[in-house]
């Protein structure tokens, strides 16, 4: 075989193995976290988390470590950067069952607490998540004043991708004109309880 | 043979000469800047793992955690990116597939980190810094196939996952223009300079020839006084 019909073919492989390669990137990037059921359409009476006013209450649920959710927290900060005067916003850092305290101390917990208007708070055990139907981590819900569910679901374009998605579209349009095409996003994070899914997926979500 | 014709002939044979010293200049060029660009391919292999590593180290479900497919894919994928560049800069330097390749390659290894680094709107420099390092190789040729590679790249995700490129969600039909404008604007000038420092070469080439006819004249003379001394 002639050395240049040689590359031709180690050529060929190549563009398969790359193309290949972006595909399944893509691939991976745009594929959502498994979705709960639903989220409580009323603000659920038996959680702990208060509400600071009667202003809309988003809420952000976050695994500690997952990269993906760095983007979720990175878009959070955005949205309040816009809608601080109007909205109250607690992400709550969820620590797995059988995850001592450490684990909720990470980098995104800390970059969380240096968005102005955003309370953070350790969910031990993930039982608000649960409780509000969360099972990914950049989950949000936004709740109005009289804690009616507005939107549900994640506020990135793609797993760990910083940048305008529909979420936060729909999220700055109920905020502004009340109305928005959907009330729900695909959310891209990581599981927050493992091996756990199913089973938060049968929880009963406690409405109110 | 009349001095018309000696001088044609002189003259002919400086031109051949100042086209094989270009020749070879050009030939060293392109594979001095293959020799770069490998070295380039494994640092950017390299800093794409780091990076991989350093954004999103581990996937997780609850407190277990996983390798991230973004090392897998820094590793599998930036590996086979750098792989036939490469092979093709050690083992077949200066031939013209090799730079064409390069420049495929680099261009992709910029959306490759783009999507390592989750999206960051710095990460985009690596395009223009790329294209700037290709123009290293003097042939507006090579910047040609790095362009069709990120027109291709710019229309394929633009279509698929507008967001990953332009950063909204629903960007507006010309939106692939801006973009398209600002590589042609740097183009302009890359392409530029490379025909200017083409120029030169070919100019240091002809100076080159003519100093060698006239050390081979010299040369020839002295030749011929030696023999006639020595007679």
């Amino acid at each position: 075989m002639v050395p240049s019909a040689r590359w031709a073919i180690a050529g060929a492989a190549w563009l398969l193995a790359v193309a290949a390669g972006f595909g399944a990137l893509l691939r991976y990037a745009s594929t959502p976290a498994p979705q709960d059921a639903a989220p409580p359409e009323r603000w659920p009476a038996a959680t702990t988390l208060t509400r600071a006013s009667a202003r809309p209450q988003l809420l952000l649920f976050a695994h500690p470590r997952c990269p993906c959710t760095r983007a979720s927290v990175a878009e959070l900060a955005r949205i309040m950067g816009r809608f601080h005067d109007r909205l109250d916003a607690r992400v709550l850092v969820v620590q797995p069952p059988g995850a001592d305290d450490r684990f909720a101390d990470s980098a995104l917990r800390e970059r969380a607490g240096t968005i102005p208007g955003v309370k953070v708070s350790v969910d031990r055990d993930g039982v608000e998540a649960r409780r509000f139907g969360a099972v990914a981590s950049g989950t949000v819900l936004l709740y109005d004043g009289s804690g009616r569910l507005l939107f549900h679901g994640g506020i990135t374009s793609a797993r760990g991708h910083e940048g305008q998605s529909f979420g936060q579209q729909r999220i700055a349009s109920l905020l502004t004109t009340g109305r928005a095409d959907s009330d729900q996003a695909p959310v891209f994070g990581c599981v927050l309880f493992g091996g756990q899914t199913s089973r938060a997926r049968r929880q009963p979500h406690v409405d109110s | 043979m009349s001095t018309a014709d000696w001088v044609t002939a002189a003259t002919d044979v400086i031109v051949q000469r100042a086209n094989e010293r270009l020749e070879a200049h050009r030939r060293a060029l392109f594979e001095g800047t293959d020799r770069l660009f490998a070295w380039l391919m494994a640092g950017q292999w390299a800093f794409g793992i780091l990076i991989a590593y350093f954004f999103s180290p581990y996937g997780w479900e609850g407190k277990v955690r996983t390798v991230h497919f973004h090392v897998w894919v820094a590793v599998l994928l930036g590996g086979a990116l750098s792989s036939m560049p490469i092979a093709l800069a050690l083992l077949r330097p200066g031939w013209w597939v090799t730079r064409h390749v390069i420049a495929a390659s680099q261009m992709l290894w910029s959306a490759l980190l783009i999507h390592l680094s989750g999206g960051r709107i710095e990460t985009h420099f690596h395009v223009f810094v790329s294209l700037g390092i290709l123009a290293f190789y003097r042939d507006w040729r090579v910047l040609g196939t790095a362009t069709v590679v990120v027109v291709a790249d710019h229309l394929a995700r633009g279509i698929l996952w507008p967001e990953s490129v332009y950063g909204i969600v629903n960007p507006e039909w010309w939106r692939f223009l801006e973009h398209a404008f600002w590589v042609v604007f740097a183009l302009a000038f890359l392409i530029w300079a490379g025909r200017k420092s083409l120029r030169e070469m070919q100019q240091i080439a002809e100076g080159g020839a003519q100093l060698e006819a006239l050390a081979e004249n010299e040369w020839r003379r002295a030749s011929v006084l030696e023999r006639t001394a020595a007679g």
